[in-house]
């Protein structure tokens, strides 16, 4: 156990807690995934405040798990957090960045199985530097439909020269993000995704781009909502609190395609994958012009 | 650290589990002789240990000292020790002034006299050890057979730890035992007590009765006669409870420590490549 000190700041505690109970996945499998992929999540939350859903009796419905924004009442002086000032609730909020290894362990020893990040970075709050889709389908409509017009939307947005990443929500859905360079108000880039959902609704009659619409059975909502300051998206490899473990996965554009399963997406199988479709993803920012 | 060399139960046989390290060694310093010693606690206090335990996830509990003004966890390096010398009024001191005028024990055990065992009252006895020959067992088995052929006991000091105490070194069962007595000061006087004024001088009849009372139940004392029955219930309830739910307090296990030490090698490793 004094090696793992040596390794880590942080004091790993009840690693041999069961979170996930159906697949009998304890905190310890959890804060391994969470290492072993971190090469792959940092790059992407760097800067970011995070936003957690913290499981510390596991997913199970039955028991509590609570949303927080703010860093929990013993966080320690190395983690690095931004105070925003929440104009909701009247009060500063300080918000955990996680820019390194520790951080990142030691938010999976908080049992913060979710883990959320906005589409700006901590420096620049009011400049988003991602457009985000969320493409959640109601249903019957499944995750192969949801593929079906995140192909549409990748097609659409390729041609006017913006580079679209994909990632399984984890639940039903689809992510699609588009890095840009930020110099746009939420309220432009939020205009901006509205308008290509409409465009979308007119191509494929499943798909719906008004949020009175989404609960349409069998409908695709092209979500555009989220593109708003501190509203969030799952970050890549995030667990989700699903019974078996699924994880918030980004794919290579080849993989999306009809008979895609999220519960193909795991605790287990994601770590084995060695494809790393979102490297590299803020080199290939867009000026977009609105 | 008493209770970890108990046994399970205590209470099936006569004497309590024989404690597997010692807490001190010196020697019995008489004049100028001495005799090398081992010091065995002797005495359990408590019959079952409950550990506090969360209701709700079963984890073990810990005190915090807390401000009574805001209710907040008052760290140990803030923490002073406070001498009431008037209502709401302290005198305060830190851990080591006080530490500076504690009596350091001298590893030795002083006797300074020889007394009759039963002329010392055991409302003095404090607290009693097992010494064990430490080296040499010859020193240790005259001195051992001189007091049980005189009966006798010495009277002396010795300092456990920080606090020095007044001992009696006795046999008992064919060992040398030490008993550490409380101070005077420590101890009631009863006559002092208002209650035993005026008693009443007793009729004769009455205390020819009670003399006879006395008489017929005079028997020798065992202590193997009493019988701890909270004890033994609790003891009972113990073991109907193994056999039900336990509840498992959460450990780090080797095995995930492992798995989790090589994968924080890998990432590591793999943070640290330039890009």
């Amino acid at each position: 156990m004094d090696e793992l000190k040596n390794l880590t700041k942080v004091n790993l505690k009840n690693l041999d807690k069961t979170l996930y109970p159906d697949i009998k996945a304890t905190k310890g499998q959890v804060i391994e995934h969470y290492i072993k992929m971190a090469p792959k999540i940092l790059p992407v939350i760097v800067d970011r405040p995070l936003v957690l859903t913290r499981y510390p009796d596991g997913v199970d419905k039955a028991k509590v798990s609570f949303y927080e924004k703010n860093a929990p009442e013993g966080t320690p002086k190395w983690v690095k957090t931004k105070t925003i000032y929440s104009t909701a609730s009247k009060r500063d909020v300080a918000y955990i960045i996680c820019n390194d290894l520790d951080t990142l362990i030691w938010l999976a020893n908080l049992a913060a199985l979710e883990i959320h990040m906005p589409f700006s970075t901590a420096k620049n709050l009011d400049r988003p530097d991602l457009l985000f889709f969320d493409i959640d389908p109601e249903p019957p409509a499944t995750l192969s439909d949801a593929a079906e017009v995140a192909l549409l939307l990748k097609d659409m947005v390729s041609e006017i020269g913006l580079t679209p990443f994909i990632k399984t929500s984890g639940k039903k859905g689809l992510h699609i993000i588009i890095p840009i360079v930020p110099e746009h108000t939420f309220e432009k880039t939020r205009a901006f995704v509205h308008s290509l959902g409409i465009e979308l609704a007119k191509k494929n009659n499943l798909v719906v781009s008004e949020f009175k619409d989404t609960k349409k059975p069998g409908k695709v909502f092209a979500d555009y909502l989220q593109n708003s300051p501190m509203r969030t998206m799952v970050i890549p490899y995030s667990l989700r609190s699903t019974p078996n473990a699924t994880v918030s996965t980004p794919l290579e554009w080849s993989e999306v395609k009809k008979g895609i399963n999220p519960s193909d997406y795991t605790i287990s199988s994601v770590v084995q994958r060695r494809v790393n479709p979102w490297k590299d993803i803020f080199e290939k920012k867009c000026k977009l012009e609105i | 650290m008493e209770q970890e060399n108990l046994e399970n139960s205590q209470i099936k046989q006569a004497g309590a589990a024989i404690p597997r390290r010692s807490i001190w060694s010196g020697s019995i310093t008489i004049g100028l002789v001495n005799v090398p010693v081992k010091l065995y606690s002797m005495i359990y206090d408590k019959g079952v240990t409950f550990h506090f335990l969360h209701k709700t996830d079963g984890q073990p509990l810990k005190y915090v000292k807390m401000c009574t003004k805001d209710d907040k966890i008052v760290p140990w390096n803030e923490v002073v020790r406070g001498y009431e010398v008037a209502k709401d009024e302290f005198v305060t001191f830190d851990k080591k002034e006080l530490d500076a005028v504690k009596p350091e024990s001298d590893r030795r055990i002083r006797i300074n006299k020889f007394v009759d065992y039963f002329s010392v009252d055991p409302i003095y006895f404090d607290r009693t050890y097992a010494l064990m020959p430490d080296k040499s067992k010859d020193a240790y088995g005259l001195l051992l057979t001189a007091l049980e052929k005189k009966n006798k006991a010495g009277a002396g000091r010795i300092t456990l730890r920080t606090k020095e105490y007044p001992a009696l070194l006795h046999t008992y069962k064919g060992a040398l035992v030490l008993t550490t007595l409380r101070y005077a000061y420590d101890v009631v006087d009863p006559s002092g007590f208002e209650e035993l004024g005026k008693l009443k001088e007793p009729e004769k009849a009455e205390l020819d009765m009670a003399v006879k009372i006395v008489n017929e139940l005079s028997g020798e004392f065992d202590i193997t006669e009493f019988e701890d029955t909270y004890m033994r219930k609790v003891e009972a309830m113990i073991s109907q409870k193994r056999k039900g739910e336990k509840i498992q307090v959460e450990k780090l296990p080797e095995v995930e420590a492992k798995g989790l030490m090589a994968a924080l090698r890998e990432t590591i490793k793999q943070l640290e490549q330039p890009k």
